[in-house]
């Protein structure tokens, strides 16, 4: 039944070759993807979400970098995959949204010329035509007076308007996965909204997966079907959505969760933080990468490391020793 | 579609163009004055001047005077036209040598930053070595022996010897904008590593490149003065800026104006040239504040 995922991650690992010795940076993540759905990929800063995008594309750095495992977009291998090869796929089969649009645009390329490219290049339509279709693709993300707008810099935009056109740009070439990797943390929380909405929007009419990277769990609770909750760069939970916010037994999950803050909390109460710091991805423990940072670690999750194993919901697993009980009271941001 | 409850409201968002800075009068004075000397140079033998060669003896180390503009020197000759015909070895070998130095440098730079690796270190390492050499002894040294000089070898032998210095500079510029997210975003539009080169970064860099490019005419034509000054460069009679102030060291006693506007139209050109090349890179210098 794999022919009919769009995207199958299997084993995926990134290692870099660090002066301080190799860092794996994703470990054994596998996942996969239906067509026309949306996944979340959470974790806070330096849990491998940003890494593992990439990894998935093809996109990792050229230098000093190692990738095994496999991941298979629309029955393409990606890991192994020469440039060449990759290119076939990146932007009709796959395309990315960005961080930041302060520096996801060319400066001196007028907005038009960037979409026209790729429509030139890859579907070799002709100057009128690109045009005519970039024009469209600006209109299809909300740009008003598309016509105009067309002959404007990025520097004349404003972030959300950027963020719109970088959206279009990834769409030219009608990719079946859009990988969006924190697509709203640049923009203004009254912006954000607005492009997540787009994207949802855009995902129906064009059927296409979405990937959504984000640290912030608010960002993913309405929109996507599936959630991958990362820590020091491995899966350490996954499920539904629902599942994920409801019936997690993960703590980790837990402390994320309750690190949102929430309309329900009196005033001034204090925002509940997870103590620590993310791991050292030099050098981890044997054990559970969360369990210097856990209320619930044993020693065992000190010196054995947790494999994913299922709950009781299809399609929910999660990586630890003391997992919290089945019904636990739901925290919810 | 659109998610604006209006399109006034949308209109708002879309700021008005940052302003660069100006460029300002005393930039169009430079590059009037810089292209005065260039036009001087190429149409030398066209415009009304004295030969650069005829001897007077009837005015020798005469002052400045309606006949001769500037004074002649020590053999009576126009020191006026001299300077406007010294221009032409100067520029000539400041341009030419540049060109070769960005013809090779350039595109090494370019490609060494993009790609990285291996290709990157070894080139990296071979041209700080080149640099770590002093070029005016190396040219020196090579000028000496490469005889008999024409201005061909002074430009081949100074444009070698410029490739690590604009190797250095257009590679840290690349590297700046390799990492941009645009040319990540370029790359997963599927364009190729050619184009990635042509449309993304070469435009990018191109104010830095062209800034350097001046001022890199600039040092060269004090380092063509220098191996003047050392009679390295053109052979007498030919007037250079160089070897017209070398000449000039013997009288310079019995005539400072030998000495003075040669030195003058030197002094000045490159202040121009340098101003120019400074200006442009602030003008059109895209910082993350402005974007």
């Amino acid at each position: 039944m794999s022919d009919d995922k769009l995207l199958v991650v299997k084993d995926l690992t990134t290692t870099f070759a660090t002066a301080g010795g190799d860092l794996t940076a994703v470990a054994n993540v596998s996942f996969d993807l239906e067509r026309n759905e949306t996944l979340g990929i959470v974790g806070e800063s330096g849990s491998g979400k940003t890494v593992l995008s990439r990894t998935i594309m093809g996109l990792q750095p050229r230098l000093n970098t190692t990738v095994t495992g496999s991941s298979i977009i629309d029955g393409f291998e990606v890991v192994g995959a020469s440039e060449d090869e990759k290119r076939t796929i990146w932007g009709t089969e796959v395309a990315m949204v960005f961080q930041d649009p302060m520096t996801s645009l060319n400066p001196v390329m007028r907005i038009g010329k960037q979409i026209d490219e790729a429509l030139r290049v890859r579907l070799g339509m002709n100057r009128k035509d690109a045009k005519a279709r970039a024009i469209e693709l600006l209109e299809l993300v909300g740009i008003p007076s598309p016509v105009e707008r067309y002959n404007t810099y990025p520097g004349q935009l404003s972030g959300g308007m950027r963020q719109r056109v970088v959206i279009a740009i990834a769409l030219a070439c009608s990719p079946k996965l859009l990988m969006a990797d924190e697509p709203t943390t640049g923009l203004d929380v009254t912006i954000q909204a607005q492009i997540l909405n787009l994207l949802d929007e855009l995902k129906e009419r064009l059927k296409m997966s979405v990937i959504l990277v984000t640290h912030d769990l608010g960002v993913v609770a309405t929109r996507t079907s599936r959630i991958v909750v990362m820590y020091a760069g491995r899966i350490v939970e996954t499920g539904t959505t629902r599942d994920v916010f409801y019936h997690h037994r993960m703590p980790y999950t837990r402390a994320l969760l309750e690190s949102s803050p929430k309309v329900s909390n009196k005033s001034h109460t204090r925002l509940v933080t997870i103590p620590g710091r993310p791991p050292n991805l030099l050098n981890l423990s044997d054990g559970c990468s969360f369990a210097p940072r856990c209320k619930f670690a044993t020693d065992q999750c000190h010196l054995v490391r947790p494999e994913l194993q299922p709950s009781i919901e299809p399609g929910h697993s999660f990586a630890c020793w003391n997992p919290l009980p089945i019904n636990s009271e739901a925290v919810l941001p | 579609m659109s998610n604006f409850s209006s399109l006034e409201e949308a209109a708002v968002l879309v700021e008005k163009p940052e302003k660069s800075e100006p460029l300002g009068l005393f930039f169009w004075i430079c590059v009037g004055w810089v292209g005065l000397n260039v036009f001087g140079a190429i149409f030398a033998n066209v415009l009304p001047l004295q030969s650069p060669l005829t001897e007077s003896f009837n005015a020798i180390n005469a002052g400045p005077s309606l006949h001769h503009l500037l004074g002649t020197d020590d053999l009576g000759r126009d020191i006026f036209s001299r300077v406007v015909y010294g221009s032409r070895v100067s520029i000539t070998v400041g341009i030419g040598a540049i060109l070769i130095g960005y013809g090779i440098g350039a595109p090494l730079g370019m490609l060494a930053a993009y790609r990285r690796g291996r290709f990157d270190a070894i080139l990296t390492a071979v041209m700080y070595l080149l640099l770590a050499f002093p070029a005016i002894i190396a040219t020196i040294a090579v000028l000496s022996f490469w005889t008999p000089r024409s201005l061909l070898k002074i430009i081949i032998v100074i444009g070698i010897a410029s490739i690590p210095l604009v190797y250095r500079v257009i590679r840290t510029a690349t590297l700046n904008v390799a990492t941009k997210d645009y040319v990540v975003a370029a790359k997963v539009q599927g364009a190729t590593d050619r184009r990635i080169l042509m449309k993304e970064l070469l435009p990018n860099i191109f104010p830095i490149a062209l800034s350097f490019f001046l001022i890199g005419v600039a040092t060269i034509i004090v380092l063509e003065g220098a191996l003047a000054f050392l009679g390295l460069s053109v052979n007498p009679p030919t007037p250079s800026w160089g070897n017209m102030i070398n000449e000039a060291r013997t009288v310079l006693s019995q005539n400072i104006w030998l000495a003075l506007f040669p030195s003058l139209a030197l002094c000045l050109f490159l202040i121009g040239l340098n101003f120019i090349g400074d200006r442009i890179r602030a003008h059109f210098d895209v910082t993350e504040v402005k974007l």
